[in-house]
């Protein structure tokens, strides 16, 4: 239960707050409250010369020492790279030797009119590919995930052999797995016909999936949507096997007796499932929604591991943040504009956290 | 057992017979939910009897198709998590030709071991690159992975332990950190070091992506579950700060550790945008970077130049694919418990 053990000392023993230095802090005194005599003794109380009172403060905190290695990093690496993005993305043009064109507002205008520019990018085109895929994927893996859960859970027999199979499309490498899918999708002309690949022969279709163009192979469909559908089919393999994890998990944890109660009172099992099942893991799914679009909106190596680093054609399957690192490298980098990308990111990313707490707020009660 | 609640029903309140239901149910309701229901009729008992057996063989027809369903599904669900990889392996055996013929082969005619050789021996100029950037993904990997936990267990300390001014203001600060998007750092930290001249290092593959703010959070909360009491009484034996901390609170939150220092191992090795950014040449990349490179017959040692030498072979590619992929997969089977409790805490990748 004592989750904390010094807060509960503290409840108990109202002066106690530093236990450590009980020996030596004035404060000392026993449960009645009253000054306790060899306290006196041992700690000469308030009798410390102010030499003696520095060293001791100087003592107490050497906190900061193990703290160092962090904080040394972190303004470098961290704190220094936050302020430096709010200063340059107002910096008009900033390119990679640091020149630029006064202050103003000229990189957000930049990225808001959808240049293409040398780049290639277009701003808008990006923000609505990633939403399209995070608005897609995300729910859809978490569907998914709570139903291979359910069944998993309802299993004894091999359950752990079929969760370990099911947690291996985590730890892949995202690129080379892509790598993978995509050879799956593709369409390969051979010298005495073509291989529509596997997808094709299962489906008995010829879709030109990966979106190179129906010329080059007689008989290819176009169809407009075919590279998204592959990069949600490949986001959902990624991203089911966490969600399994976390709703298996929250699953077992359920106390058994709901279900038994459902079970007296002669629930169905879509009942069961819908009415007690769901609402007792509310908050892990709000979770995995919340974090699965966050993280989807940051997505970029998918996208690299399955249509290249021009993400698709000149970036038709571009995602935010290849948009910001398309101005970070690439031909002719422009920071300014990257600057100006990530932090509109960023806002995006804080709205959705924003929402995120209104709303667990009020529906997720079960705990 | 029915008969038993039955007896105590009589004499007892009804307060207690729910109570009892709800004690003895579980094993009954698992093995045959319609016996809840006439448990508490006495007089018609004979005809319930009859009705429980028959419920009884119908709920367990129904609960066999319902089995067979669900197993149909899970196995469904477990072939295509794995097909990608089984497929991965395949392709990487085949020759190019079977790869591009008509038809897709699920096994591989003539097994092309060579494939692997091929690749393991592609160089650039500079000399043999898979060797060069295994040893950089390997020591970039050990390293990093030594130091930010060195790094994560000191910070959690002097989080959860110790007493000193500002120690809630800095750990708020740093949590707040962990809500802006890392491309916001990465750019800001290329233009830092490619001012300093950090690229094409291992220094700058390291530094940045040492602390990690979620595992020092989890560490931290890991470490304040252990009673204060053992540091008082670490204290009076005169232990110091860092000799509890080694000796005490490292020991005990070892599961933690390993589940930490694995996944920082395992981020390290599929890093890809960094290296990519700062190290542009070639030799101090790491082994992401390298997959996606193109893979060709340069030598003419597989096909003697029927395929074009400067031509991609996706063969090959998959050679290396598999190459960066088993080591994971081993990595997870190995240590598959740390793995899935501290992906379960943490939900990152490293």
């Amino acid at each position: 239960m004592a989750k904390n053990p010094q807060d509960v000392s503290v409840e108990l023993e109202q002066t106690t707050e530093e236990p450590t230095r009980k020996v030596r802090t004035p404060k000392f005194r026993n449960r009645n409250g009253k000054q306790v005599e060899a306290d006196l003794v041992l700690n000469n109380g308030p009798q410390l010369s102010t030499g003696e009172k520095i060293k001791r403060f100087i003592k107490s905190q050497n906190g900061w020492m193990f703290m160092a290695p962090a904080l040394i990093l972190m303004i470098l690496f961290s704190f220094y790279p936050i302020i430096t993005a709010f200063i340059n993305a107002f910096k008009n043009d900033l390119d990679m030797n640091g020149v630029y064109n006064g202050w103003g507002f000229d990189n957000f205008v930049h990225v808001f009119r959808g240049d293409t520019g040398m780049a290639g990018a277009n701003f808008w085109q990006c923000l609505v590919n990633t939403l399209v895929f995070t608005l897609v994927s995300v729910p859809l893996s978490t569907l998914l995930a709570l139903l291979i859960s359910v069944a998993l859970n309802s299993i004894k027999a091999l359950q752990k052999a079929y969760q370990t199979i099911l947690f291996l499309p985590y730890l892949t490498n995202s690129l080379a797995m892509g790598a993978v899918f995509a050879t799956f999708f593709s369409v390969i002309r051979t010298g005495s016909g073509t291989n529509w690949g596997i997808i094709n022969s299962l489906l008995g279709t010829q879709i030109d999936w990966m979106g190179l163009g129906n010329t080059w192979a007689l008989g290819a469909i176009n169809i407009p949507w075919a590279k998204y559908i592959v990069l949600i089919i490949y986001e959902v393999w990624t991203g089911l096997p966490f969600k399994i994890l976390i709703l298996f998990s929250a699953l077992q944890s359920i106390n058994k007796q709901y279900y038994d109660a459902a079970k007296v009172d002669g629930a169905s099992r879509s009942t069961i499932l819908w009415k007690i099942t769901a609402p007792m893991i509310s908050p892990q799914i709000s979770y995995l929604l919340v974090t699965g679009i966050m993280g989807g909106m940051k997505q970029y190596t998918a996208v690299v591991g399955l249509f290249g680093a021009n993400m698709g054609v000149a970036y038709d399957m571009g995602t935010m943040v290849g948009y910001i690192y398309r101005y970070v490298e690439g031909g002719t980098p422009k920071y300014g504009y990257a600057y100006a990308a990530s932090l509109i990111l960023f806002f995006i990313i804080m709205i959705i956290t924003f929402i995120n707490n209104k709303v667990t707020k009020r529906h997720t009660t079960y705990k | 057992m029915s008969k038993k609640i039955e007896n105590q029903e009589i004499v007892a309140p009804e307060t207690l017979i729910e109570q009892e239901v709800a004690v003895e149910q579980p094993n009954e309701a698992e093995v045959n939910p319609a016996l809840a229901g006439p448990q508490t009729i006495e007089s018609e008992q004979a005809a319930a009897d009859f009705d429980v057996a028959r419920v009884q063989k119908k709920e367990k027809t129904i609960r066999i198709i319902r089995n067979i369903f669900v197993y149909f599904f899970l196995t469904l669900c477990a072939l295509l998590a794995f097909l990608p990889f089984y497929m991965m392996v395949i392709m990487s055996l085949k020759t190019e030709w079977e790869y591009r013929s008509i038809t897709t082969t699920f096994f591989p005619k003539t097994f092309m071991w060579k494939n692997y050789s091929v690749v393991l021996a592609s160089a650039d100029d500079g000399g043999n690159t898979f060797v060069q950037i295994l040893i950089n993904t390997l020591v970039v990997g050990l390293l990093s992975t030594a130091m930010g936990v060195v790094v994560t267990i000191l910070t959690a300390y002097a989080l959860a332990r110790l007493n000193f001014k500002g120690k809630n203001i800095i750990f708020a600060i740093m949590l707040a950190t962990m809500m802006i998007p890392g491309e916001m750092f990465t750019i800001g930290n290329y233009q830092l070091v490619s001012k300093w001249g950090w690229g094409n290092s291992y220094t700058v593959l390291i530094l940045p992506f040492l602390v990690s703010v979620y595992y020092i959070y989890l560490l931290r909360n890991n470490f304040m579950q252990i009673p204060h009491s053992l540091y008082q009484a670490a204290k009076v034996d005169g232990l110091s700060d860092m000799g509890y901390l080694i000796k005490v609170m490292v020991p005990l939150t070892a599961p933690t550790l390993t589940s930490i220092t694995l996944l920082k191992f395992i981020g390290t090795w599929n890093s890809y945008i960094w290296p990519r950014l700062v190290n542009r040449e070639e030799s101090w990349q790491m082994i992401t970077n390298w997959v996606t490179g193109g893979f060709t017959d340069s030598k003419g040692i597989l096909y003697n130049g029927a395929i074009g030498a400067t031509e991609s072979l996706t063969t090959l590619r998959m050679a290396a694919v598999c190459m960066v992929s088993l080591p994971l997969l081993i990595l997870f089977l190995t240590c598959r418990k740390y793995i899935m409790r501290g992906v379960s805490k943490s939900g990152t990748k490293g």
